[in-house]
């Protein structure tokens, strides 16, 4: 009896470590990396004025909701400044509608998010989730404005004028550019077209792989760039934590290092490497990189001061330690519990496009909690069990929307019936917008 | 005595943002008084849109981002006068 039940524990353990393997290599990695750096980025060298100043109650409706629904890129770059910033927007005179445009699509369009969906799930889903995220938040905003009208006339008038939305900020050209070639950085990294994707130089590298090395890694279902990468990650986190737990004090030599490493996996994970053997393909992704950090080292270095630099690291760096941990670990466990979950039970009930089925994947998101990004890993698990695409995007656009946690918090800032309207606005378009884009897909 | 707030839930962004404070006036050997405000309700007061935040003798010197020790320095000697 023992036997069979540690049999199944480590069929589970395995489950859960494989999918890990999967998703730290290559191709996630190749997006995560540059994600994190520009959330950290935005987060340090982009002042929110750039966008509050366009949602107070003076700015014309079609800017301040065009700017809540965008801006949330720039303003957010993890879900969970959402609700702080919501508040705040809110309470210092933005209208209710742009606040809650801003809250319903802050946690779809945020950089971490759009990179991961896309590299985990598919660009499908990512667009997808960003389109739909925007024009519904836009409508829900525009709905709650209307339904509290009155409540809403109230409160601006008792509301002193805060002045909050008329700080501008001036921003320079250098960390517009830098912006730009990051996310170019990120794009290149990941985009699947064929310009990046060819090989234009080959090499053979002179080195021979000893021949249990090999059977060992794809008994583990991993390549020999897939493990270098996995190696280069791991001795990462302990350089990232000696450089950059510090850096606003000072830099040391980790700092230089870490810095170096993370370009290195970049360059590491661009290449392509011929199926069992040792043949480098120098594709066009492997060459753009290498010119896009380049570019990015330069204009650093030489129009951007020590301390920019610094606050800089350090938000990157807060980000990893807030998100990353919490991500591997749910990462394992959708591995694990893609081993439990009978996958009848998800193809019964959300395996065909029906408002049923993106209803009950909405209500999962609702009332499940993840941390920031693990709604990713957990949607994928769904998709390998065979949830359908709509569904999927239904529960995507949800769960970050929407938890029993949040719900309470809103209904602290917001008071109850606001809330519960939200929520219920929530969870209809969320139904709707997974119908149509299982809709939608059928078609294409 | 200098009254010195930092506004701030308790994310790492506060956290530091208390720690440089309490370097800057240990190092300049100032008489301040220092309070981290954590409750939301009191960090409304001051027009911030996002923590942390440094208010010094009532006024708000810094919001939204982690300024460095010499600018704490600076706001400490300009209050100090």
């Amino acid at each position: 009896m023992t036997g069979s039940i540690a049999s199944y524990l480590s069929t589970l353990v395995w489950s859960g470590w494989t999918s890990l393997l999967d998703y730290l290599a290559a191709h996630v990695l190749l997006c995560l990396v540059p994600a994190f750096v520009i959330a950290g980025y935005v987060s340090a060298m982009i002042p929110k004025e750039v966008i509050t100043r366009y949602l107070g109650p003076k700015a014309p409706r079609w800017i301040s909701y065009s700017a809540a629904a965008i801006g949330g890129f720039i303003l957010a770059v993890c879900s969970c400044t959402i609700l702080p910033l919501f508040a705040s927007i809110w309470k210092r005179g933005a209208g209710l509608g742009v606040a809650i445009t801003f809250l319903f699509v802050g946690p779809a369009v945020n950089i971490l998010a759009i990179a991961y969906t896309g590299a985990a799930i598919g660009m499908d889903i990512a667009i997808a989730r960003i389109i739909l995220s925007i024009s519904f938040g836009i409508f829900i905003g525009l709905i709650m404005a209307r339904v509290f009208q009155k409540d809403e006339a109230q409160r601006m008038a008792d509301l002193a004028e805060s002045g909050l939305f008329d700080q501008q900020a001036v921003v320079k050209p250098a960390v517009w550019v830098v912006f730009l070639l990051l996310v170019a950085v990120l794009i290149v990294g990941t985009l699947q077209v064929s310009i990046l994707t060819t090989t234009w130089i080959s090499i053979h590298l002179p080195v021979e792989l000893p021949a249990n090395l090999v059977i060992s890694l794809e008994n583990l279902q991993l390549t020999p760039q897939g493990a270098l990468l996995i190696v280069l990650l791991l001795l990462l986190a302990p350089v990232a934590y000696l450089g950059l737990e510090g850096v606003l004090e000072r830099f040391n030599r980790w700092t230089y290092f870490a810095i170096t490493l993370a370009g290195l996996t970049l360059l590491l994970a661009a290449p392509a490497v011929q199926e069992g053997s040792l043949l480098i393909g120098i594709t066009g992704r492997f060459i753009g990189e290498i010119i896009l950090i380049a570019a990015i080292g330069g204009v650093v270095a030489l129009k951007f001061t020590h301390d920019q630099l610094a606050g800089w690291l350090w938000e990157t760096w807060k980000f990893v330690k807030q998100i990353f941990p919490l991500l591997v670990l749910g990462v394992f466990l959708a591995g694990v519990f893609k081993a439990i979950i009978p996958g009848s039970l998800i193809e019964n009930l959300t395996g065909q496009n029906t408002i049923w089925a993106n209803l009950i994947g909405v209500l999962f998101g609702v009332f499940m909690y993840f941390p920031t990004l693990v709604e990713v890993p957990i949607a994928r698990m769904f998709l390998d069990l065979g949830m359908n695409r709509g569904p999927l995007l239904a529960y995507l656009i949800a769960d970050p929307a929407l938890s029993v946690q949040s719900i309470l918090v809103t209904g602290k800032i917001l008071g109850r019936r606001k809330t519960l309207t939200y929520v219920s606005l929530v969870i209809v378009f969320a139904t709707l917008a997974g119908y149509l884009f299982g809709l939608a897909m059928v078609t294409i | 005595m200098i009254e010195i707030k930092v506004l701030g839930p308790g994310c790492a962004n506060c956290s530091k943002l208390e720690q440089i404070t309490r370097k800057a006036v240990s190092e300049m050997g100032f008489q301040a008084d220092i309070n981290k405000i954590t409750d939301y309700g009191e960090i409304m007061n001051y027009p911030i849109i996002s923590t942390p935040g440094l208010v010094i003798n009532g006024d708000l010197v810094c919001s939204g981002r982690v300024p460095t020790q010499a600018e704490v320095t600076t706001w400490l000697v300009n209050a100090a006068q």
